[in-house]
């Protein structure tokens, strides 16, 4: 006999973990909800997403008011007070997980703090105690990837450490130019660091479009970011005064460093919850396989977010959680679509959906392109906003869209209208014979269409 | 990629449905499919999938006594689908007939010998295709096919008759090619190796489709008469059930007669009841008499 009994138990707090509870709760369900933190919001809103977020707010802040003269605007030269923006940050943390937790009361969603680890199909341990259960939904998320080899050493971050904000190090390398690693240059060039990226593919953002990334690069070393791209980090050395990083290929030679910044990649946390125990296996990677209704391959138990794969992103794993929650209530649901947007909220933004230009042609997909710069943006151009271009992919038979790349200021906003015109079959008369407001940024995707249109009349 | 696209609304709809939305692209012969779309989708066209009806039909049948449950296999659940998209979409009429087959049968007798010395057993069946490819010369909308649009009807100068086979794993069609060229013993000698291949399940893609039409004979286990449904895309179907000795009135006096009771249900849109009725009279008279097969 279990010392409790659960009817539906989600493992794990964060973005997936947390919908997904509320999600069966307000289907009916007694729903506990089981985490390792003192605060709900997992990763996402602990030390992921929203923290990073506050961060890139303030540095784009810097950024502007250094930028001010421009506009014939002094001010005296910002003055950064490490304390205070940390606990800003905090602030804004402790007020959204405080929301949770008064959501997850409200749902009578029971939320019990500890560890879970399956001792068989029907049966968890949390902390020590026994939960039968009905249905069970492992949403334990996934954790910054450790590079072998490295030494012990607390000026070693991980993104969690980074955005902690214990220093502004005076040279700061950043290895892995992903989406995470550029938004931590992003704030630390800000912020004053002297920054390195060293990113082992071919170009920063590995995934997004060749053209849109190149772009963001410009930016960057505006800023000052150093970028090395098809460097590899052989070896990292420590001593008392400083870092030293070893570096083999487009790049070659030592880079000091007062700090590191780990952002290769993350790993699934699936085997914490001892998933074999249940009967379930995962991958080396730690990866669980699922179906589209999110199940596993043992009845009653679900898999949702970083632990199902890539891509690992927050929105997925919501969305997966809703399929979990439904399915485990009888409902007909699936996440039936690749659709799952990206987006670096760097300085300027990038963001991108779908099919890429380089996916295109390595799939041998029928597709065309067109594209807008923003150089020639009303909009853009007005509110200070440098380089930036809006790039769609479109089916050359029936004009539908298959993609988009944006890059400048709020490219992850804009990007939504794109994600919308692909689920909704759009074409790119669609888009251009949609009225846009004058002057926004989201024109650019209109313009765009009608550039591939032949109606454009801004270029 | 798919070949369509639907709303996330519209997907999401479909799958509460039942819908298989490709399927249902498809039959439509669209690109997008609406809210809309789905009402013509009916599940038991599109999907074996329970739809609001089948699943009121879910009932825990438990509570009545004990019961086992099987999975219907990958092969059953397509041959489900179809069965219902050709029950559901073929407006669809069965004609009755009865055919005199004491010639027939006493030519069958006479060359039971010749049989014998060859190997072969010379069925009835093996009449009956050759005589059903025969009467398909004189009735060229019976070898037909009708567009998905219904714009289009694609008449077929070849006569392969497909012949339904009662299998453990199920209904299997496998076709006898140009039947209509092909002697008896040829005929006799491939229905009994597509049928004995089909028991083992080693048909190939080569022997099953594209037929002119089926015949679903059930003479060898009983019954007077039935409804056979349509094996689309062809636009009509045989069936046969068993032989009866029937008293005949020859002008004078009742005969005892071996009368074969003949099933032809047919695609209304591609043929009419006059039709029909002539190509029943056609197909009797060849089996009545089987030298006229060679007319």
């Amino acid at each position: 006999m279990a010392d409790n009994h659960a009817d539906f138990i989600v493992i794990g707090a964060g973005p997936g973990g947390y919908a997904c509870a509320f999600r069966a709760a307000d289907l009916g369900r007694k729903v506990v909800l089981v985490d390792p933190r003192a605060s709900l919001g997992g990763v996402c809103l602990n030390e992921g997403c929203i923290p990073s977020k506050a961060l890139l707010h303030a540095a784009q802040v810097l950024r502007e008011a250094r930028h001010a003269g421009d506009w014939g605007l002094s001010f005296a030269a910002p003055k950064i007070d490490l304390d205070r923006l940390r606990s800003k940050k905090d602030g804004i943390v402790a007020q959204l997980t405080g929301g949770l937790s008064a959501l997850a009361k409200r749902r009578k969603v029971q939320v019990v703090r500890g560890t879970a680890r399956f001792s068989d199909a029907k049966t968890l341990d949390v902390d020590g105690k026994s939960w039968s259960f009905e249905h069970a939904v492992i949403a334990v998320g996934s954790s910054p990837i450790q590079l072998p080899g490295w030494p012990q050493d607390d000026r070693i971050w991980d993104s969690t450490a980074a955005l902690e904000l214990l220093s502004i190090p005076k040279r700061l390398a950043i290895v892995g130019g992903g989406i995470i690693g550029l938004e931590m240059a992003t704030v630390y060039a800000a912020l004053g660091s002297d920054v390195t990226v060293i990113e082992l593919a071919d170009q920063i953002a590995p995934g997004a479009d060749l053209e849109a990334a190149g772009i963001l690069a410009a930016a960057l070393q505006d800023q000052g970011v150093t970028l090395h791209t098809s460097t590899k980090t052989a070896r990292v050395e420590s001593n008392k005064k400083q870092l030293t990083l070893l570096c083999e290929g487009a790049f070659s030679g030592t880079l000091e460093a007062d700090a590191i910044i780990q952002a290769v990649g993350r790993r699934s946390n699936a085997q914490g919850v001892a998933p074999e125990a249940a009967g379930i296996t995962a991958d080396e990677r730690g990866i669980i396989a699922v179906d589209a209704s999110c199940q596993t391959s043992v009845p009653g138990i679900f898999a949702i977010g970083d632990v199902t794969g890539n891509p690992m992103l927050a929105h997925r794993a919501t969305h997966q959680g809703h399929v979990a929650a439904e399915v485990a209530c009888g409902h007909a649901a699936a996440l039936d679509t690749n659709l799952i947007p990206s987006v670096a909220y760097t300085s300027p933004e990038l963001a991108w959906v779908g099919v890429s230009e380089q996916q295109a042609k390595a799939q041998g997909l029928a597709h065309a392109v067109t594209s807008f710069p923003w150089a020639a943006s009303g909009r853009n151009l007005a509110s200070g906003g440098g380089d930036g271009l809006t790039k769609l992919i479109y089916c050359p038979d029936s004009n539908r869209l298959l993609g988009a790349s944006l890059v400048g200021a709020n490219a992850g906003e804009l990007l939504a209208e794109a994600c919308l015109a692909i689920e909704m079959g759009a074409t790119l008369e669609d888009l251009a014979l949609t009225v846009h407001a004058h002057p926004t940024l989201s024109e650019t995707l209109a313009f765009a269409s009608e550039r591939a249109l032949g109606t454009l009349t801004d270029l | 990629m798919t070949t369509f696209v639907a709303s996330p609304s519209v997907r999401a709809q479909a799958r509460a449905q039942g819908i298989d939305l490709e399927a249902l692209a498809q039959r439509l012969g669209r690109s997008q499919l609406t809210a809309d779309d789905l009402q013509t989708g009916s599940p038991a066209s599109t999907s074996n999938s329970s739809d609001e009806a089948a699943r009121y039909w879910d009932v825990d049948h438990s509570q009545y006594g004990a019961v086992q449950e099987e999975p219907m296999s990958r092969f059953a659940q397509v041959a489900a689908q179809n069965l219902s998209a050709a029950n559901t979409l073929i407006p669809q009429v069965t004609h009755h007939d009865r055919a005199d087959i004491s010639a027939l049968e006493a030519f069958r007798t006479e060359l039971k010998p010749e049989a014998k010395a060859r190997g072969i057993k010379l069925t009835a069946l093996a009449f009956q295709v050759k005589a059903l490819a025969v009467a398909l010369d004189a009735f060229p909308r019976f070898n037909a096919s009708l567009s998905a649009d219904g714009k289009t009807l694609t008449l077929k100068d070849y006569r392969h008759i497909g012949i339904a086979v009662d299998t453990p794993h199920g209904l299997m069609v496998p076709v006898v090619r140009d039947a209509d060229q092909k002697g008896l013993w040829q005929i006799a000698e491939e229905i009994a190796d597509l049928a004995a291949r089909a028991q083992e399940r080693k048909l190939g893609p080569q022997d099953m489709g594209g037929a002119s039409m089926t015949i679903t004979n059930l003479g060898g286990i009983g019954g007077s008469a039935f409804t056979p449904i349509v094996n689309p895309p062809e636009v009509a179907i045989l069936g046969i059930t068993r032989a009866e000795i029937s008293p005949v009135w020859d002008g004078n006096a009742f005969q005892p007669r071996p009368m074969l009771p003949l099933d032809l249900s047919y695609d209304h849109r591609v043929i009419n009841g006059a039709e029909a009725a002539r190509f029943m009279v056609q197909l009797a008279g060849l089996l009545a008499d089987p030298r006229r097969m060679l007319i």
